[in-house]
């Protein structure tokens, strides 16, 4: 099979979580709704799927009386998909607690989307010390019993070990398929979004299998023609239309700190007293994003540095609107990209834009300064 | 050579026609923008101005919101650049760009050599724009050009919101009620658009000398407002409305060439 027909088979996944959800229910399959910082681990070592929602590109109607008008599009899209079936069949949805916005969907979806259980996951602001290890095993394990609950599944922690093993290897081949992007410009912005995305709607040790393959196929294809290079930054940017801008001005994507693309595979899970405990210890470890606290800032200094071990030509900040964790940061990174002599922009995207026309205008004319 | 440039905006078209990539030959102006006939018209207009026909220009570069959509040009590019290489050409000591469209606001900073170091653009948002402007010309009844007369007149003027268009037309509809002169409204609403302005231009960074360009740049109520918020002065570039269009035609003589 071509490189070109496996990224198709990621296309189609992405493009239609609504299959790969039936797909594992007609399986007689549970699924469980996750996102950001989710412990998927632990939900699939009890057998179910955990199901990646980061929202969808929709407009915002039945949600909006719930939420104030500026409020994260992401949030909103994801309490709208609750609203008009969109999950339907799923068992439970788990959401962190690790930004003020997502703080408060829970009450809204108890009362919105009764059909789906919501599990709050709350993690602790210092989550380096003991305590702060301690207080999310906790939530681990409040998470692991209202999953129960809500799958009639149960948890076994040696079976996590497995698990843990499968998200380990998941995470590394994702951080090779990465650094082979950065090889291979024929790469397009929509065909690695497709990658990262479809891992959120597979079993993990599916969609390993499925990269293994891709990754395998690129080693055998010479690079293509060189493009501009960028490092993206943010927390999504799997918009087509967005990713559409990047392949007209023939950009090449040579690496991200985007939390749906390459952020949430940096870590991996170590050995511990228990496997519980090796996921507190995970959490604690992570590092370098916008919604994990950090008086140090290192993550404004990264991104420069990875953007010039990476050769990039430039930043690109994709910021989605009403984002409070990422809008404090991204002053300070465009400062430190300035003094690094990379030239850098912010763009914003919602996840209700029908039109990207003023992102085109910005990516054309930072295209044109690189 | 004759090359031609043309902005196509949110509510106007501009054409500009160089020779040699620095001699303007002709400009022309329709008040209709993308999605209309204005594109059209201003493109025949030019011509006409010009003596030339459409096979005698060599090369052509659409700009502005419906550069993608026009078929007659060679080659298309984002309106800043366009604009920096507008602004750059009839003023070369310009350091800060200050535009503000029909539908949006950017500020460019320039090197000197005229290539862009760093931009910003406003939100999609009405506030501090020319449409804003139009929303409370009309609110008053009276034409855009009128504005500048009024503000500069001003003893006092009355705040009025920077946020949002809506709110702000809602705040004059109450100042009217209360029979607040019209001078102080009028530079109350420029202030509002000098205030939204000033914050996006200090997040690019100003470096003098300022300079304004696009429609609203005509508006010296504005660019008073504007110079005192930023504490520098602004100037308005000659032919302000056109910089999108001339920088369009020296982008296509550089490509031809």
């Amino acid at each position: 099979m071509s490189t070109a027909q496996i990224l198709e088979k990621f296309h189609a996944v992405a493009s239609n979580p609504a299959a790969q959800k039936k797909k594992y229910l007609d399986a007689g399959k549970k699924i469980v709704l996750v996102t950001y910082y989710t412990p998927e681990e632990l939900i699939h070592s009890m057998g179910a799927v955990p199901f990646t929602t980061y929202g969808g590109d929709i407009q915002v109607n039945d949600a909006k009386q719930y939420f104030p008008a500026f409020i994260c599009s992401i949030l909103q899209t994801m309490l709208e998909q609750g609203m008009n079936g969109t999950y339907e069949g799923c068992s439970a949805i788990v959401i962190p607690s690790l930004c003020d916005s997502l703080k408060c969907i829970g009450q809204n979806w108890k009362y919105a989307v009764p059909s789906i259980p919501f599990i709050p996951m709350t993690y602790p602001q210092n989550r380096k010390p003991d305590f702060g290890k301690e207080f999310t095993k906790a939530g681990y394990e409040r998470v692991i019993s209202e999953v129960e609950a809500a799958t009639g599944l149960s948890y076994d922690d040696e079976k996590a070990a497995e698990s843990i093993r499968i998200y380990n290897e998941h995470n590394a081949l994702m951080r090779e398929f990465s650094s082979l992007c950065a090889e291979h410009p024929e790469i397009t912005a929509q065909q690695r979004s497709d990658v990262f995305k479809s891992a959120g709607f597979m079993l993990k040790e599916e969609h390993s299998e499925m990269v293994r393959e891709l990754i395998a196929s690129l080693k055998q294809d010479a690079p293509g023609k060189a493009k501009k290079r960028i490092y993206i930054s943010g927390i999504l940017a799997d918009a087509p239309g967005l990713n559409e801008i990047f392949d007209d001005m023939n950009l090449q994507i040579v690496g991200d700190d985007v939390f749906a693309f390459e952020r949430q595979y940096r870590t991996d899970c170590k050995t511990s007293t228990t496997n519980v405990d090796a996921l507190a210890e995970k959490f604690s470890a992570m590092d370098y994003c916008s919604l994990l606290y950090d008086v140090d800032k290192k993550r404004v200094k990264m991104i420069p540095a990875e953007a010039k071990r990476l050769h990039a030509d430039g930043v690109i900040l994709v910021l989605t609107k009403f984002c409070d964790p990422e809008e404090f940061d991204n002053p300070m990174i465009k400062n430190a990209c300035d003094e690094a002599g990379i030239p850098c922009i912010v763009i914003e995207i919602d996840r209700q834009m029908q039109n990207y026309e003023q992102a085109r205008t910005m990516i054309e004319t930072f295209s044109d300064i690189l | 050579m004759y090359t031609l440039g043309i902005d196509i905006g949110s509510t106007t078209s501009k054409c500009v026609i160089l020779k040699d990539g620095s001699e303007i030959i002709a400009m022309s102006l329709v008040q209709a923008g993308t999605g209309t006939d204005g594109p059209s018209r201003a493109y025949a207009e030019v011509l006409t101005k010009a003596g030339l026909t459409k096979e005698q220009i060599d090369y052509t570069v659409a700009t502005g919101y419906g550069r993608n959509t026009y078929a007659e040009a060679d080659a298309e590019m984002s309106e800043l650049s366009c604009h920096a290489k507008g602004v750059h050409f009839m003023n070369p000591e310009c350091r800060t760009i200050i535009d503000i469209g029909g539908q949006d606001a950017k500020v460019i900073q320039l090197s000197e050599r005229g290539t862009i170091a760093n931009f910003v653009m406003n939100d999609k948002c009405a506030a501090g724009t020319g449409r804003f402007l139009d929303v409370m010309a009309g609110l008053l009844q009276m034409p855009v050009s009128d504005l500048e007369n009024y503000a500069l007149r001003a003893e006092e003027p009355v705040k009025i919101s920077s946020t949002c268009t809506v709110f702000a037309e809602s705040e004059v509809i109450s100042q009217l009620s209360k029979n607040v002169d019209l001078s102080n409204l009028v530079a109350g609403i420029c202030n509002s658009v000098a205030s939204r302005t000033a914050a996006l231009a200090k997040r690019a960074g100003i470096k003098d000398v300022v300079c304004m360009s696009g429609g609203v740049a005509q508006n010296g109520g504005v660019r008073e407002a504007l110079a005192k918020e930023l504490g520098t002065p602004v100037l308005e570039v000659k032919y302000a409305q056109y910089m999108g269009a001339l920088g369009a035609a020296i982008a296509a003589f550089e490509k031809n060439n």
